[in-house]
């Protein structure tokens, strides 16, 4: 396993050079982002780091500067309502499920698809002139294998078979508020045989799950998994992968959710505030081209275990071993994955009703 | 010529009140207001926010959570911290100030790590659940995950260093002398706490709880870390209302009673001491 690290590692550093000598990126000088600060909204810890690994050094080698305002997508678009529209950033992370209200709240402008020449590499579902895909996580089951075994529990297939004895306050659950909370909980609507109108299937299911945590940052698998709290947990691939590389034995499974899908995609996508203007602009589109790159997309998957859109970056990440055990890198198995449109959705009423089960 | 030491309040009165006034009547203003979503708010001034909060069970049920926890954390935090305080007080060597600097360090470190140590204690293979499975007394380890026990330790852990400084000085006001006197007189330990400590520490002891019970009844972090997303204090809602659903108004009006239901709740105690008072059960 440490040996395909390695290789997947030095295939970074090797695609990394190939972009630093111009192959990949669109048309960029030295010296044309001169004085322009680019702000950009996303969430901290790896995501940032990953942007501050491979975009900063780029942007500012054109003459830029890129500062982040850290915060979940929800906290980030609370930041531009507050705002009127005058965000703190001119390029912001949005979730699949906030796309309407994104739209709704007319603060952001048309992408300039002309000024994305990578979006070549993905398909052309994720891209539109309102915002650009940016990755896709893999919502999965992940559970503690050997602890499994010893109690005898059988490996589920789908979210109902987490309602067992043995699972009973050892279950976490992403809260809807979270950034996969929408998506897992519309996935175990559907599953329960709920609809876009009727989600009691979902919250009664959720209900017998004897869930210890709905969670609100992914991060709390991994340590709630280390100190023994939960066997299982619905969360993002990315965590269960990140569970499996700190030491602890977890598996994922890719529910089986009906209506032919299986498996869970959360889409995030890339969005430019109207309050964005003049070179910051220029710069907004430069951003999402070079988060489109081969090297970012492959880079962001191995550190934060999301699943590029990025073709290229796909086919690459079958050289690591544990990346192929937890998530699914066929594209045709991808494109199975239930991929919800909330358009239309009155998210408030879910939520509310959400919390009225929840609720202690 | 009397020295009107009470102008020098003013200028931290004045900014202490405009720094209040200026965020809560812009909170008090927007809940008057129909949620429209999104930020947005009506264009009528209306009461159907309030309305909505006064008649159902969610929102009120959400009330008397903040209030039942902010109250117990009040409770067991005075309970322990009384004696510890007492016996600081009553040091007479060097280690008493050793002792409260202990506690004063410990109130800087910020709440998300005091709340990150317990859950690592309370984890089910912290040191904690561990032991008392090994001696049975627990046979499934014991969670403060996502229940009102957890988050009552959790604002404990928060308030009990505040609290155990602000009785110590209380209790430094209490003459040693008339513990001595009444032993003298042949009162035992019980008897001296009960009749002499107790009923002189009673205001200081109120204000204290009242105090404590302030904090918890804002506290966010403790709720939200050990709620476990299903214990909804009043605090919690308005956050998940104003950041997540960005339903401003809305969340405006939980601000608003959440405030209200303090000012209130002070308001009775204070007056129900005022009546103890005047019934000489305490002496202020």
């Amino acid at each position: 396993m440490r040996g395909s690290w390695k290789v997947l590692r030095a295939g970074l550093v090797a695609g990394s050079v190939v972009a630093a000598s111009g192959a990949a990126s669109f048309t960029a000088v030295a010296g044309e982002f001169d004085g322009v600060t680019l702000r950009v909204g996303t969430w901290g810890g790896s995501w940032k780091a990953n942007m501050v690994e491979l975009i900063v050094p780029k942007f500012e080698a054109m003459g830029g500067k890129i500062e982040f305002v850290t915060g979940s997508p929800q906290a980030n678009f609370a930041k531009v309502i507050t705002g009127r529209g005058k965000a703190p950033f001119d390029v912001m992370e949005v979730l699949d499920a906030q796309i309407g209200d994104a739209m709704e709240s007319g603060y952001f402008q048309k992408v300039d698809l002309s000024k994305i020449p990578n979006k070549k590499y993905v398909d052309d579902y994720q891209y539109n002139e309102n915002m650009v895909g940016s990755w896709h996580t893999q919502e999965v089951i992940c559970y503690h294998v050997d602890k499994f075994a010893e109690q005898g529990i059988p490996v589920p297939k789908t979210y109902a078979d987490l309602i067992h004895p043995k699972l009973a306050g050892k279950v976490s659950f992403p809260d809807i508020n979270s950034g996969g909370g929408l998506a897992n909980f519309t996935a175990i609507n559907i599953a329960a045989g709920g609809d876009r109108d009727n989600v009691q299937p979902g919250l009664e299911l959720i209900n017998k799950m004897k869930v210890l945590k709905f969670w609100s940052r992914g991060g709390e698998t991994l340590s709630q998994f280390e100190s023994g709290d939960i066997l299982a947990a619905v969360s993002n691939g990315g965590w269960c992968l990140r569970t499996r590389k700190a030491g602890v034995n977890v598996d994922s499974v890719h529910p089986v959710i009906g209506n032919g899908n299986v498996g869970v995609a959360k889409v995030g996508w890339l969005g430019i505030l109207k309050s964005a203007e003049g070179k910051n602009v220029e710069a907004a589109h430069w951003f999402i081209n070079e988060y489109l790159t081969e090297e970012f997309q492959l880079l962001f998957a191995v550190k934060s275990g999301i699943v590029p859109i990025n073709k290229n970056a796909i086919a690459r990440m079958h050289e690591d071993e544990v990346i192929r055990d937890i998530l699914v890198l066929d594209q045709e198995k991808i494109a199975n994955e239930l991929r919800f449109d909330y358009t239309g959705i009155n998210l408030s009423a879910w939520t509310d009703q959400w919390n009225r089960m929840v609720a202690k | 010529m009397t020295a009107r030491w009470g102008l020098v309040l003013l200028p931290p009165f004045i900014f202490s009140f405009f720094l209040v006034a200026a965020s809560q009547s812009v909170f008090l203003e927007l809940s008057f207001f129909e949620d429209l979503g999104l930020g947005r708010k009506g264009e009528d001034f209306v009461l159907d926010n309030y309305t909505r909060f006064l008649t159902d069970s969610f929102y009120l049920h959400a009330l008397w959570t903040t209030i039942k926890t902010s109250a117990l954390a009040a409770l067991f935090t005075l309970v322990l911290g009384f004696p510890v305080a007492y016996l600081i007080a009553r040091m007479r060597s060097q280690w008493a100030m050793v002792l409260i600097a202990g506690i004063v360090v410990a109130t800087f470190v910020t709440i998300v790590i005091k709340v990150y140590g317990l859950i690592v204690i309370f984890s089910a293979n912290g040191i904690l659940n561990r032991s008392l499975m090994e001696i049975g007394i627990l046979s499934e380890p014991f969670t403060i995950f996502g229940n009102v026990s957890g988050v009552v330790i959790g604002l404990m852990h928060f308030t009990l260093g505040f609290g155990v400084l602000l009785l110590y000085s209380v209790i430094q006001t209490i003459p040693r002398s008339l513990e001595d006197a009444a032993a003298i007189h042949g009162a035992n330990r019980w008897r001296v706490y009960r009749r002499v400590i107790f009923p002189l520490a009673l205001p200081g002891v109120t204000v204290g709880a009242l105090m404590i019970f302030n904090m918890c009844m804002g506290a966010f972090t403790s709720a939200a870390l050990l709620g476990g997303g299903r214990v909804f204090t009043l605090p919690v809602l308005v956050q998940r209302v104003v950041m997540m659903e960005l339903k401003f108004s809305m969340g405006a009006t939980l601000a608003a009673i959440l405030l209200v239901s303090v000012i209130a709740i002070n308001l009775l105690s204070i007056f129900m001491l005022r009546r103890m008072k005047a019934a000489h059960l305490v002496v202020v």
